[in-house]
């Protein structure tokens, strides 16, 4: 008698994981069906935006393996964060000649997709005297992350993230990112804390 | 002109190691967590005494007081603090001249200089369209000659300044370059400055220490991270060893007896004391 309660038990509690999995299962695919489940970099996780990480090349990942044309992924310029700096390692290729200005001559992003703007009047004597605003043209830009790790502490502030533009994105059920990402930087977030 | 570094002197903070000084005697002091700890030329602790708040800066006046940089206040041993969160927002840099008291204002970004008692007299640095120092990175450093010059860093201009007391800006040195070895490379450097008969600065990514003379010229790279931070060309075979973490940033630099040096590696919290080599 108590061996068939023993089985009795082990059997309910099997059937109840099972169910309990399957409702998990299906709530979650609920949830994703109704967009509250969403794909997003985590910036502490990303070679090209976690701290500690040094000597490393731009993973470009993101432009590569998204299934969607262009890529989902941005570039984003946390401006509370942002230095405004005269000379942005992330707009300037700070390794290449100085110009007249006193300036790099190249700019960093190979498809020109950040903007530098003076915030207020230059001081025509000393272009330095100035705060720049940088402005990321998201329908050029293509998330290949190399503003992102010129933009990392400590040779920037860590203003330029990248992140999942939910407009673009595809929600696949395997984001083909994420597959690739050797961070696994690519998270299923709920709306929550996606937004949060 | 080349360094070496003769000296490590480490495992005497626990989470944050920001301000050095020297006083008259070669004595070194340093800032860190709440603490000020004082070392002798062979890296000895001597002395050692909390401060009311984290101590972000740290300097010795003629008279053997020792003033500490905090937020919202001067700390003064053995004197009353001057508290005035307005003006000292966070002080990260104190400095004298013969009849007053310098205080780098992280937050306000401008010098605030204060007669002996200290009474406000006047800011240095405001005087500009940004109204105030470019210092992306949190600090902002400064030295005084002994003319009692002003020598301060203005990281987002590439360039040390110099000022009055008064606060006219009366020239600068430096200039950026990502490669020449005698510029001042990424968004803003130099971070920290010291002056004694050269002009010393610290960079951060890629990080360096260097002496250049008051007219601007590069003197010497005293120390660095990378080997990159010397490329070939004006600095090939000269370049030291490697010896700060990669990820450092803001590094205090105070200059010694004898032409001694000492920077602070923030990641490793230890201070690291240099010497030039005799040619």
């Amino acid at each position: 008698m108590s061996d068939l309660t023993r089985r009795d038990l082990l059997g309910t509690a099997i059937r109840g994981s099972v169910l309990a999995a399957m409702g998990g299962g299906a709530l979650f695919l609920v949830r994703k069906a109704h967009g509250q489940i969403l794909w997003q970099v985590d910036a502490a996780r990303c070679i090209n935006s976690r701290l500690g990480e040094v000597g490393v090349e731009a993973c470009s990942l993101c432009t590569t393996e998204c299934v969607v044309a262009l890529s989902a992924v941005r570039a984003v310029n946390e401006y509370s964060k942002c230095g405004r700096c005269n000379i942005c390692p992330a707009y300037f290729n700070i390794t290449s000649p100085v110009n007249e200005l006193g300036q790099p001559s190249e700019k960093l992003c190979p498809r020109d997709a950040i903007l530098r703007k003076p915030i207020g009047k230059v001081d025509p004597e000393d272009p330095a005297n100035n705060f720049y605003e940088y402005l990321i043209d998201e329908a050029k830009c293509d998330g290949c992350g190399k503003c992102v790790l010129k933009c990392k502490e400590p040779l920037g502030l860590g203003s330029i993230v990248l992140k999942v533009r939910y407009d673009l994105c595809v929600n696949c059920n395997r984001c083909a990112i994420s597959e690739k990402c050797p961070k696994d930087a690519l998270r299923q977030l709920s709306v929550g804390q996606a937004l949060g | 002109m080349q360094y070496r570094q003769v000296q490590t002197i480490g495992g005497m903070f626990n989470s944050a190691l920001r301000g050095l000084a020297t006083d008259k005697q070669g004595l070194l002091y340093a800032a860190g967590d709440s603490q000020i700890k004082v070392f002798d030329a062979a890296g000895h602790l001597k002395r050692r005494w909390a401060t009311a708040r984290p101590a972000h800066s740290v300097a010795v006046a003629d008279d053997g007081s020792v003033y500490v940089g905090q937020e919202g206040q001067i700390e003064i041993f053995d004197g009353v603090p001057w508290r005035n969160p307005e003006l000292l927002g966070r002080v990260t840099a104190i400095g004298f001249t013969k009849d007053s008291v310098l205080a780098a204002d992280s937050v306000g970004r401008v010098i605030r200089r204060f007669g002996r008692t200290g009474k406000f007299l006047n800011n240095i640095g405001a005087d500009n369209p940004v109204k105030g120092f470019l210092i992306p990175n949190g600090v902002l450093d400064f030295a005084v000659d002994a003319q009692g010059l002003i020598h301060a860093a203005n990281p987002g201009k590439h360039r040390v300044e110099r000022y009055s007391p008064a606060g006219e800006l009366l020239g600068h040195i430096g200039r950026f370059d990502g490669n020449d070895p005698a510029g001042f490379t990424g968004c803003c450097n130099p971070t920290n400055v010291a002056v004694s008969d050269r002009i010393y600065v610290t960079e951060k990514a890629v990080p360096r220490a260097k002496a250049y003379d008051f007219d601007g010229n590069l003197l010497a790279v005293i120390a660095v991270a990378h080997a990159s931070a010397c490329r070939a060309g004006t600095h090939a075979g000269a370049c030291p060893e490697a010896v700060f973490d990669p990820n450092v940033k803001n590094m205090s630099i105070a200059a010694g007896l004898q032409g001694r040096v000492y920077v602070v590696d923030t990641v490793k919290l230890a201070i690291l004391a240099f010497e030039p080599v005799a040619s």
